[in-house]
């Protein structure tokens, strides 16, 4: 190519001096004056003009050859930039090449560098993009894991988030109900919720908290049976452009609320603890009053002298003493139940003699039993039933068992006491049978919870609802035995214990 | 003057004794009953001057009674006292409704009882007097 362009250059420079001397020679030819004196000046001066003309010629050819070489030179230069970016180009040994290249090589040397920066920003960048997907990531999987239910909305009501507890509890698909408005996503029965919610975003305030009860609609529960539940629901205003809560405070009405956070706790448990308990204050003081007024009464007409005779007098007292032991058993029932749910009672188990016990018990439960008109059918006597046992605690057992036996029988029933030693089992089974008034089907594996009272029985006669469970405590946790009941209601109930036979020991009484 | 009957009404056997012996020695007649059903039937026969019930009892509550009572001609205008260990228990709009004339909340004195009953029946005679004075002048 370079070659091809050179002998261009001279072939043009040879034909174009070519012409011109024959244009020359035609006019030196042509007879006129002016091509004599022409022909004269070139005779004199031809060989001038031919060496200037061929020092002409190699000039120019010198000077093509000159810029193609540079040409060349720069093509090169480009080719090897395009090729490897970040090299330098050679110098060439052209001075003017030379300044250009240094020049280049300067602007490449900066660029080099400028990109090496926007490189290192680029990976710094990617790396914050990263962290900060994970931390959304976590963020999400942490407000997912919450087993409280937690729905974030919009300023226009819409869903922007809710977790699997939310979706479960108004029972929606918490991925493909992004961005619907909240008021079509929760059932109508629910829509109190939607009002609170909208409410509070609308007022901006801070902080909103209610007690919201509803019924329950799981997927997998008809409704049925679903049962109520209560929410505890605190609904928090998103402020446009404050995500710090370090700027907790009054807040400004005039600032905008981008959206609301609603979080819902189930406090069902908790509200049925603490009914649990009321109803349980509210029956100890009723239990406690009724023997208290007793004796407040009696003491009162004792001092105002309304006992008229000894033989009254007497009576009154006994009342006082007979509803002060009352009183007492009914505290030791309250303080042992509470000292065994919270494991600080002392147990004290020695070899003990069950018919002795029954048979202390039954003098104790006697006087009431007479007073009803109910008749106690003892056991018969057995040579071996001790058990490994604390003495207090399972007369208690069976002084609750007797008494409750004798509580719901109607006057003129029977309350019978039976032991019975299974040496193959290696168990004493003790069970007290009435003719009370029974316990409905329904309601029998109930009998031992702690305040559950039978209905037909509350209304039959009072009670705190903690004998039996007290009963229970004792022989099951306590002893390592086992509480039974079998009941028909209007024909009676029978109530029973298993303890484990104490095997070759000394009988201590 | 005939001496003025009350009936007794309480599940505690201990409680109706005391207020009998307390009334007796202050010369009323006394009639007791130990449930709401039982009281009621007596209430309807011996159509008492005043009834003295305890509020929680088994089968039918002292407020049950009063209900009872109310809707029934013979007893409608018989006054009631509640003895109950829940003060909170009744509301005075309901106390009101009822016409329970008094609540007394248990433990409670004998005496306070008998002054209660006292006044109560007073009131009654006053009013029944002053009623019986109208109609005469009338006459």
């Amino acid at each position: 190519m370079r070659v091809g362009r050179n002998l261009y250059a001279i072939v043009t420079g040879i034909v174009l001096s070519c012409l011109l001397i024959g244009g020359l020679s035609e006019w030196q030819y042509s007879g006129a004056e002016e091509g004599w004196r022409f022909a004269n000046f070139m005779q004199r001066w031809g060989p001038v003009a031919l060496l200037c003309y061929i020092v002409v010629a190699v000039g120019v050819i010198w000077l093509g050859w000159c810029c193609l070489r540079l040409a060349g030179t720069i093509t090169s230069m480009a080719k090897h930039l395009k090729q490897d970016k970040s090299a330098h180009i050679k110098p060439y040994g052209n001075a003017v090449i030379n300044v250009l290249s240094e020049a280049v090589n300067e602007r490449l040397d900066s660029y080099t560098h400028y990109i090496a920066q926007l490189e290192k920003q680029i990976k710094d960048l990617q790396i914050q993009i990263q962290l900060s997907q994970r931390r959304g990531k976590n963020t999400e999987a942490i407000i997912y894991s919450i087993r409280d239910a937690v729905i974030v909305v919009d300023e226009f009501d819409r869903l922007l988030m809710a977790n699997e507890a939310a979706g479960r509890l108004f029972n929606f698909d918490i991925t493909s109900s992004q961005h619907k408005p909240i008021g079509e996503l929760v059932d109508p029965d629910k829509s109190e919720f939607v009002d609170i919610l909208c409410h509070s975003r609308q007022s901006k305030a801070r902080a909103t908290r209610k007690e919201i009860g509803f019924l329950k609609a799981c997927p997998e529960q008809s409704r049925r049976d679903a049962e109520p539940k209560t929410y505890d629901c605190i609904i928090s205003c998103v402020y446009e452009g404050s995500p710090n809560a370090k700027e907790w405070g009054p807040h400004d009405q005039s600032q905008r609320v981008c959206g609301a956070v609603a979080v819902l706790h189930d406090i069902t448990r908790e509200k049925q603890i603490q009914q649990a308990k009321t109803d349980f204050v509210s029956h100890v003081s009723h239990e406690l009053k009724t023997p208290l007024a007793s004796i407040t009464a009696y003491s009162e007409m004792l001092a105002d002298g309304e006992a008229n005779d000894e033989k009254t007098i007497k009576e009154f007292c006994s009342v006082i003493q007979s509803q002060a032991k009352r009183l007492n058993r009914l505290i030791e029932d309250i303080l042992n139940i509470s000292r065994i749910e919270s494991g600080m009672v002392k147990v004290e188990k020695k070899p003990v003699s069950l018919t002795i016990l029954i048979e202390e018990q039954l003098q104790m439960i006697k006087s009431a039993a007479s007073e009803k008109n109910i008749e106690i059918i003892g056991q018969k006597p057995i040579v071996f039933d001790q058990v490994y046992a604390d003495k207090d605690m399972i007369s208690q057992v069976i002084v609750n068992l007797l008494s409750n036996a004798v509580k719901y029988t109607p006057a003129g029933g029977k309350v019978m006491i039976e032991t019975e030693v299974d040496e193959t089992a290696n168990l004493v089974r003790v069970s007290v049978t009435d003719t009370g008034v029974g316990i409905p089907e329904n309601e029998i594996e109930h009998v031992f919870d702690k305040f559950y009272r039978v209905d037909a029985r509350k209304k039959y006669a009072k009670g705190t609802g903690l004998g039996l469970n007290l009963v229970k405590q004792i022989v099951e946790k306590v002893h390592d035995g086992r509480v039974s009941v079998t009941s028909k209601v209007g024909i009676g109930s029978t109530f029973g214990f298993e303890l484990p036979l104490a095997m070759g020991e000394t009988v201590q009484v | 003057m005939a001496s003025k009957k009350v009936l007794v009404v309480d599940d505690e056997i201990h409680i109706v004794h005391v207020v009998a012996i307390k009334l007796r020695n202050n010369g009323y007649e006394v009639v007791t009953a130990s449930d709401g059903a039982e009281a009621f039937e007596i209430a309807c026969e011996e159509k008492p001057d005043l009834i003295v019930a305890d509020y929680q009892m088994p089968f039918m509550s002292g407020l049950e009674l009063v209900q009872k009572l109310r809707s029934s001609e013979a007893t409608r205008d018989i006054p009631v006292i509640l003895l109950t260990a829940r003060s909170f228990a009744i509301e005075d709009k309901q106390k009101e409704d009822l016409g329970i004339s008094q609540c007394l909340s248990k433990p409670f004195s004998p005496k306070e009882l008998l002054e209660n009953i006292e006044d109560i029946l007073y009131q009654r005679d006053l009013v029944g007097h002053s009623a019986d004075i109208s109609r005469s002048l009338d006459s």
